[in-house]
């Protein structure tokens, strides 16, 4: 079943095209990767499926809803974990999650189930008592990322989640992200290539708000000739790739 | 507003409170300084002139304490639209309408703490402050705490983290030197005192001076001028807001 569906989707900046006729779609449970340097339309393109952003034309859906249309159903179907660090910094770990959860609706109950699902995965139990002010850039990241979950979004948006993170705190972060695969639709947008390659069922990568190459990572080297993601990537974006 | 939204409303409303309430900077300003201000004017100059009189002095301080709702609420609201914060907001079911009430009610019962704080030490420094209209001038000071939490949404929805202080500064200032609270206004030239009864901030400290007081009969001007304020920036400032809010 198709979870993402783009369709010609466009949006523009004063006449430029910060998005230009993107077609894509993504599986049911896929995680799926969006590459591409800065200013490539990465972010833009996360920002109006997941209805931050009003596309100038074209259309999308999520789970067979419309952005356009049906942007209350879509918003109750997703969640998204932005660039920057988006927790109540004044708050301590448990009462964002139990903030979290409340602006969700559920009740106590279900809160208290969330909190052990998301202390569990994300290891939040250790500074559950610390504002988020006070707690690391690590910890802090993984706490904006474990409340993109507190809604069980069917979509997950993952915007440059790792971004600014030692190797360490990376690596714990593509921990959690991969024991979340296959149970919800995740879409991550980076500039690691090695994150892309680790975590991947299929890769994106965008040029300029246009869709180079869509395809797995064996399909990626098979039509660029190289072996890791780093050098495909190069050859695509440097190599003038055609839209597939 | 249905069950789930007011649900939704206490909930951000909570939040709200706990970060103004966490700043140690909110009490120096909301609190601390204009009670400093009302004992220090009081021992200043409650013996150098007969002019001054601490029943006068009292409900200009609690209007004049809640200009910093301007700054405070401003903070909070321009800190959030930077951050990621209110962008992940944006996709959860809350909506504007409900951000913008959140803010107002995580910042009315510190209001009315302000107000009872600054009659209660009024009263304590000079006894002619005891009344039992007190209690309707603590909650008529709502109305124009209404106001200032509007300058706050419209100041927080439009300018940067940086420069809300600055912007929020002219309200503060507004509100200091026009109100008349620290001096009598009878005495002024005609032209500047015609300027500050068309602005709100004389009318809001004569709102609640004339409801403390109860001298005179009650005037119905600086009530309707103030209320007409109120509605008026806390509305440009709930259409800003939402303008920001919704998609671009």
């Amino acid at each position: 079943m198709t979870a993402i569906k783009a369709s010609k989707l466009r949006k523009e900046y004063g006449g430029a095209a910060a998005v230009d006729d993107l077609d894509l779609e993504i599986g049911e449970g896929e995680l799926f990767s969006l590459l591409g340097v800065n200013g490539a339309g990465k972010t833009t393109t996360v920002k109006m499926l997941s209805t931050l952003l009003r596309p100038t034309g074209g259309e999308a859906w999520i789970c067979g809803r419309s952005v356009l249309t049906e942007r209350e159903e879509v918003k109750a179907l997703l969640d998204i974990s932005m660039q920057e660090t988006a927790v109540a910094r004044k708050l301590t770990v448990e009462e964002n999650v139990a903030f979290y959860a409340a602006l969700n609706g559920q009740t106590r109950e279900e809160a208290e189930e969330t909190k052990r699902r998301l202390y569990d995965a994300f290891g939040l139990g250790a500074v559950a008592g610390k504002r988020a002010a006070s707690l690391s850039g690590g910890w802090q990241r993984k706490l904006s990322v474990a409340l993109a979950l507190v809604s069980k979004p069917r979509v997950l948006f993952l915007d440059e989640p790792t971004l600014g993170l030692d190797v360490i705190a990376r690596r714990e972060l593509w921990q959690t992200i991969r024991s979340l695969k296959g149970k919800m639709t995740i879409v991550l947008t980076t500039h690691y290539m090695e994150e892309a390659e680790a975590l991947s069922d299929r890769i994106g990568i965008m040029k300029g708000g246009r869709l180079l190459f869509v395809g797995t990572k064996e399909e990626l080297f098979a039509r660029t000739g190289k072996g890791n993601v780093e050098e495909a990537f190069l050859e695509i974006v440097c190599g003038g790739g055609d839209h597939e | 507003m249905n069950k789930g939204s007011f649900a939704r409303t206490v909930t951000l409303a909570r939040r709200n409170a706990l970060e103004i309430l966490r700043d140690p900077l909110s009490f120096a300003f909301l609190l601390g300084m204009p009670l400093l201000m009302e004992v220090l004017f009081y021992y200043l100059f409650h013996k150098m002139t007969a002019q001054f009189e601490m029943k006068y002095l009292a409900p200009g301080i609690v209007v004049f304490a809640q200009a910093f709702l301007a700054l405070f609420s401003g903070i909070l609201i321009s800190t959030d639209r930077n951050t990621a914060f209110l962008t992940r907001l944006y996709v959860s079911r809350a909506r504007a309408s409900e951000f913008v009430l959140a803010y107002t009610l995580a910042l009315l019962p510190i209001t009315l703490l302000q107000s009872s704080l600054f009659f209660v030490v009024g009263g304590i420094l000079d006894p002619s402050v005891w009344s039992v209209r007190m209690i309707p001038a603590v909650f008529v000071s709502l109305i124009p705490a209404v106001l200032f939490i509007g300058f706050g949404i419209l100041i927080g929805s439009l300018c940067s983290e940086r420069s809300v202080g600055g912007v929020a500064s002219v309200v503060i200032a507004g509100q200091s030197v026009l109100s008349g609270m620290w001096f009598p206004t009878e005495g002024l030239d005609g032209g500047i005192l015609t300027v500050m009864k068309i602005l709100p901030f004389w009318n809001a400290s004569d709102l609640v001076r004339g409801v403390a007081l109860g001298e005179g009969g009650f005037d119905p001007a600086p009530l309707c001028i103030v209320l007409a304020y109120a509605a008026a920036i806390y509305a440009i400032g709930v259409v800003v807001f939402g303008r920001k809010m919704s998609a671009r």
